[in-house]
């Protein structure tokens, strides 16, 4: 062998060597996307060959404690021809002549639409949103003729309207952010609808349910070859709320009637804390943002998203003054039948503070049922501000209430050590102006309801709480529950207690509270006027009431913004939601009598 | 009987280059079988498939049975034979898909080009063989240059780009394995490199108009058409050479200035021959560039049907989805599924197992040409092995690269397992002379 032949030889070695190693980097990348990336490449293919017409899944539905369906589903009905089955001109004649009358369109249309399909061999629509009652006829006929398939679409609806509107919140379209940071778990589409707000966003994760559809495979140009899987939805779960509908039903009616048509009521059951209303007015109608698909969308959203029972931050005024009575008789020394003149005003020396009316001589019944200023004043110049402070923070003024809705404020305590922590002077006017409840003192109408219950169960105060249990409503199974939590307790003596319920009950009875007096029941309330530099003043009413010789069995608080008075414009609220939760007849309103003043207390 | 009792048989049959090559086409004729979906054999295409197989068959039979040296000694007549086929094709061929590469017969129709391919390279080795210690001459390569122009002149005007794809790198294993000087050889490649980064950049910038803004790249891009941009370009080459050698010379390191020239001539042809095929570049060759060069551009575009095939052969996974059973296949989504993209079908219903199983055989195949090649009685064998197994090797590379990602799509077909008399009865015909060369090898008895 020469040597040449040898260089030859070795040449085609080489090359031999590469093809080698060429073919070693092919079976690697072949292992690679074989191998390694299989499932993702199994998925798209699956993606590819497959078309879903997609059947929306019921939405978790809302209830109240009582049973009533306050965000529900109603189904429509698209049909569908598939363009795959038989061809036969009969068949197709036979069809187009059983479906022209029961969708309500002519034969000769139902025709075109089915040679279009078979033409195009893709998936098409015969007829969209029909209601159930025609689709019994049609789910019988999806028996006789294959290749028609009645798609069942779930769109949410409130059959009350505006009912619980900012706590259930409402639905809206996928933006584009909602898409990037969409739950991946759940079966999410680009036309589906979520939760923008309230109930709606807290529970959208246990509401969404999962979709179902009919499964088609397909070809590349979209062709129908077969329908591999008909699957069924799932339901989301329901949510059951603690709200009482009548009571609910009542505050919104009330706020909605009152005298500005603004304002919050918010009723607590004192034995557990759980949230029987509440209610922000203006209301607005969570459906108008899931339309159909022929309607338009809704885009500007001038509804107000702004909760003012939670949000909403005013002085209690005179609902305060039984902390003030707390304080003052727990102090010890307190005589309630000491009588205090009132000439309408009350000198602090620098200055001169009003009372809103002259009350002249009054006791301490007197002087809550009346709303005395001047009482209170002599009272809190008596024992100064500190006490008032202390049985304050013991109903835990200035903190939020932990209700589990977004957003809520804490409010605003007032008190000398809370003022020294801002580096600043206390002064005597500031007690004044503590023990009727205005100056820096700030609560929200959840905050008010939560020291009405607190009142009304002797010292619990609860952290309120709205959801009663979810519940997967296929299997009945109970997914979540609420429970009650007891945040606080105000301990004060019993006697205290005794004394400042009998003021409250004469509050009632022949006070400024007059409007919730209602026979049978034993009812306690306190009304209150906050002073707004700004323009009307805002109305307070917070009663609590029990069956007569009972324990309590509903808190309630009322706010009016601009109202200009508690007792006429948030009274009748309060009234309206004690009647409803006692079931009381209209008729007995009449009994009562209307009170003689009107205009601030 | 012990093994020296043996009585020495001289076997005249590579049972495993056969074997390999059989099983090929019985995996070939599955999967075409499954990618036109039809079991019988009603279907035209399975039809024809099964026509060709017994041609092919024959055509390796009738090969190994000649004695290959018939082509050394005839190769004259040979080229004559090959002009006669392409010019012919010229004449009397029919359209399709915008070539005119057919010649139809009542029965078939039959694609010249490929068996062209073949008989190319049995031509070009009978050349290198008859110039014995004059290989390295720089004369050679040149005068096969001239030999070869006709034939790919001719191909061109078909236009077939893909016997080009195939033929030039075989014939550029074959230059090497025939000796040829390496300078020279890489000279060559030089020229398919300057020839490719024209095209590819142009296409490039094409592609992304705001790099235009760079005055250079603005010039470049328009290298092609303006006539002063390549009046510039020359006059730029004919400085750099004489640059390159004056430096050389300063640097006491004297080379003929020969050298310079034909780097210089080397890298003008390679421009020359970009511009030609930049102008000729039909829309959809060009988009295949694109898609190559960015894949995520046109997802339903060009680059769809790449990712289409490996979506189908990723999804097919180990053990495959079966045969007939390949979604991505069957529905349609693998284009040319049967031609180019036969090993989509491959791995997504005979799965990993399948690939590698074609792969191995590929390699097979390329091993016992390389065995034969040494066993050759003379060096014309030897050359006509070098030649073959460059093809085959182009063809198994392009092919899985394509499918892979790491070469553009180039529209060509797997021998053995891709639907295509034509090229199914040429690539049985080289590798039946490949037989020939075995058969007639030099023997130790």
């Amino acid at each position: 062998m020469s040597v040449k032949k040898i260089i030859f030889n070795s040449r085609l070695k080489f090359l031999w060597v590469l093809a080698l190693i060429a073919g070693a980097v092919v079976a690697l990348r072949l292992v690679d996307i074989q191998l390694l990336r299989h499932n993702h490449y199994l998925q798209l293919a699956e993606q590819n060959r497959t078309q879903i017409l997609y059947q929306t899944a019921p939405r978790g539905r809302i209830f109240t404690a009582d049973g009533k369906a306050i965000a529900t589903n109603a189904p429509s009905f698209n049909l569908y021809y598939l363009g795959a089955g038989p061809k036969e001109e009969d068949y197709l004649s036979q069809l187009a002549q059983d479906l022209a009358p029961r969708l309500g369109i002519s034969k000769e249309a139902v025709t075109e639409k089915l040679n279009q399909a078979l033409r195009s061999g893709k998936a098409i629509a015969l007829a969209e949103n029909l209601s159930p009652k025609s689709t019994i006829a049609l789910k019988e006929l999806q028996l006789y003729y294959p290749g028609i398939y009645l798609i069942e679409e779930n769109k949410r609806s409130y059959p009350y309207g505006s009912m619980a509107s900012h706590l259930i919140g409402y639905l809206g379209s996928m933006e584009g952010s909602d898409w990037k940071n969409r739950d991946l778990s759940l079966d999410y589409r680009l036309n589906a609808k979520l939760g923008k707000n309230g109930l709606e966003k807290k529970f959208e994760k246990e509401m969404k349910g999962s979709d179902g559809g009919v499964y088609l495979e397909v070809d590349y140009r979209g062709r129908v070859k077969q329908v591999i899987e008909d699957r069924k939805w799932k339901p989301g779960a329901d949510i059951y709320l603690t709200l009482n509908y009548d009571v609910q039903q009542a505050a919104e009616e009330g706020l909605k009637n009152s005298l500005t048509g603004r304002g919050a009521a918010v009723a607590i059951d004192p034995r557990s804390g759980a949230v029987l209303a509440l209610a922000t007015a203006p209301a607005f109608n969570p459906g108008m943002f899931v339309p159909y698909s022929d309607e338009p969308e809704v885009k500007s959203k001038k509804i107000s998203e702004y909760n003012l029972a939670v949000q909403g931050i005013y002085p209690p005024a005179s609902t305060f003054k039984v902390i003030t009575a707390i304080a003052a008789i727990e102090q010890g020394g307190f005589d309630p039948k000491k009588i205090i003149n009132c000439p309408g005003h009350y000198d602090a020396g620098s200055r001169v503070f009003k009372c809103w009316s002259r009350h002249g001589p009054v006791d301490f019944f007197g002087g809550m049922a009346g709303s005395c200023d001047v009482y209170f004043y002599t009272l809190a110049a008596q024992i100064g501000p500190v006490p008032i402070e202390r049985i304050q923070r013991m109903f835990q003024f200035g903190q939020p209430t932990g209700i589990d809705l977004p957003g809520e404020k804490a409010g605003n305590l007032y008190g000398p050590t809370r003022r020294a922590r801002n580096r600043s002077f206390w002064f005597v006017g500031d007690t004044l102006n503590l023990s009727i409840g205005q100056g820096e003192l700030l609560v929200t109408p959840i905050k008010m309801a939560q020291y009405a219950a607190a009142l009304a169960s002797r010292g619990k105060v609860w952290k309120p709480y709205y959801l009663d249990r979810v519940v997967n409503p296929q299997s009945g199974k109970i997914l979540s529950e609420g429970k009650s939590e007891q945040i606080g307790t105000v301990e004060i003596a019993n006697s205290t207690w005794d004394l400042v319920y009998k003021a409250l009950k004469h509050t009632v009875d022949a006070g400024t509270a007059r409007r919730v007096k209602m026979p049978g029941l034993d009812v306690y309330g306190k009304t209150g006027t906050a002073q707004n530099p700004h323009g009307e003043d805002h109305g307070w009413f917070m009663a609590f009431a029990g069956k007569e010789g009972q324990k309590p069995e509903i808190a309630v608080a009322v706010f009016v913004e601009f109202g200009k008075s508690g007792s006429s414009v948030a009274g009748p609220v309060a009234r309206k939601m004690l009647e409803a939760y006692f079931q009381r007849s209209k008729s007995a309103e009449v009994s009562v009598k209307e009170p003689e003043e009107i205009l601030g207390e | 009987m012990t093994h020296y009792q043996k009585p020495i048989r001289r076997d005249t049959f590579d049972k495993v280059l056969f074997g390999a090559m059989a099983l090929l086409a019985l995996l070939g004729l599955m999967s075409i079988m499954s990618a036109v979906n039809s079991l019988g054999f009603s279907n035209a295409v399975v039809r024809t498939h099964l026509i060709a197989l017994p041609l092919g068959f024959a055509a390796f039979a009738a090969a190994w049975s000649f004695n290959y040296q018939i082509f050394d000694e005839q190769w004259k007549p040979l080229y004559g034979v090959i002009l006669a086929l392409l010019i012919g094709v010229l004449i009397f061929g029919t359209y399709q898909r915008g070539s005119k590469s057919w010649f139809v017969l009542p029965f078939f129709s039959f694609q010249p080009a490929e068996l062209c391919r073949v008989l190319t390279l049995l031509v070009a080795a009978a050349f290198l063989d008859r110039q014995g210690r004059a290989i390295s001459d720089m004369r050679t390569l040149f005068l096969l240059g001239i030999l070869l122009v006709p034939v790919f002149g001719l191909i061109m005007m078909q236009p077939d780009f893909s016997s080009v794809v195939i033929t030039c790198p075989a014939l550029l294993v074959l230059l090497y394995c025939a000796g040829v000087n390496i300078f020279y050889l890489s000279l060559v490649a030089v020229f398919g490199l300057v020839a490719g980064f024209f095209i590819i950049t142009w296409t490039y910038l094409y592609l992304h108009p705001a790099l235009r803004d760079y005055a250079l790249l603005n010039v470049f891009a328009d290298l092609s058409s303006n006539v002063w941009y390549i009046l510039g370009f020359v006059l730029l080459l004919v400085v750099a050479a004489y640059g390159a050698w004056w430096i050389f010379k300063q640097l006491r390191m004297t080379l003929p200035v020969f050298y310079f020239v034909l780097v210089a001539a080397v890298v003008l042809a390679g421009f020359s021959a970009g511009v030609f095929v930049d102008r000729q570049m039909k829309p959809y060759q060009r988009k295949r560039v694109e898609a190559f060069l960015a894949p995520q551009s046109d997802p339903q575009g060009a680059s769809y049907n790449v990712l289409q095939a490996q979506i189908a052969m990723g999804s097919g996974g180990v053990l495959g989805k079966g045969l007939f059973s390949g979604t991505q296949s069957r529905l349609g989504f693998v284009p040319e599924k049967h031609t180019d993209f036969i090993l989509a079908v491959v791995g997504e219903e005979l799965g990993l197992w399948g690939t590698l199983l074609v792969l191995g055989l590929y390699l097979l195949i390329l091993w016992r040409i390389v065995v034969i090649a040494y066993m050759a009685s003379d060096r014309y064998g030897y050359l006509v092995c070098g030649g073959i197994f460059g093809m085959f090797l182009t063809y198994m590379l392009i092919n899985f690269g394509m499918l892979i990602g790491l070469f553009p799509v180039a529209g060509i077909p797997l021998p053995f397992i891709s639907y295509g008399g034509s090229n199914l009865v040429s690539s049985m015909l080289a590798l039946g002379v490949v037989q020939s060369v075995y058969a007639r090898r030099i023997t130790i008895a």
